[in-house]
């Protein structure tokens, strides 16, 4: 019923907005960042010296690179989030994190 | 990003109920919180990225070695981080 009465209102309501408006922006954050890291890296990586164009190659290259810097992405994510959670378990003194 | 755009158009924050301005006060520390983390994640895969993929780029996979060093890299870090944090507060003394 909720959303049946919430689809016939066209505004949706100010908290809603403002949560969604929140999280995209952080996700945009997010996002802009990963690519900015994977493009300076992957560059480094790809194209020792760059040519006239990007060979085939070297698309190639970044293809697998992206992917390779995103799995490091999740290791490294997973690896620091367990490390917060053992080390809150620990003490909750620490005020490190 | 554009910040002057922040406020969303329309949307009048007097008109919300206490209890939505106390759910909206804890959504947002929460999503500083979270916020905070992936930046760390994002320095700490910047970091360990360049201390454990050295070799050449083959494949999309991150190999056993290269998974390893990265969860070895991410908790030294934070181990170094601890060093010297608390080498910090012995020297306060």
């Amino acid at each position: 019923m909720d959303n049946l009465s919430s689809n016939l209102e066209p505004k949706l309501d100010t908290k809603s907005a403002i949560m969604d408006q929140i999280r995209q922006e952080a996700a945009m954050t997010n996002a802009r960042q990963l690519i900015e890291k994977v493009n300076e890296h992957c560059f480094e990586k790809c194209v020792p010296k760059p040519g006239s164009s990007l060979s085939s190659s070297e698309t190639t290259c970044f293809t697998s690179c992206m992917e390779k810097y995103m799995a490091t992405w999740n290791t490294v994510s997973r690896q620091y989030i367990n490390r917060i959670q053992k080390e809150q378990g620990n003490s909750a003194a620490s005020s490190v994190f | 990003m554009d910040y002057t755009n922040s406020a969303p158009a329309g949307l009048d924050l007097s008109k919300l109920s206490e209890k939505d301005k106390h759910e909206l006060q804890q959504f947002v520390i929460n999503e500083a919180q979270k916020t905070r983390i992936q930046q760390t994640v994002h320095t700490l895969t910047d970091t360990c990225w360049k201390k454990c993929v050295t070799g050449t780029i083959r494949n999309g996979k991150l190999d056993r070695n290269e998974e390893t060093c990265a969860q070895n890299c991410v908790d030294r870090f934070l181990d170094a981080n601890i060093t010297v944090i608390k080498h910090l507060e012995s020297m306060r003394n």
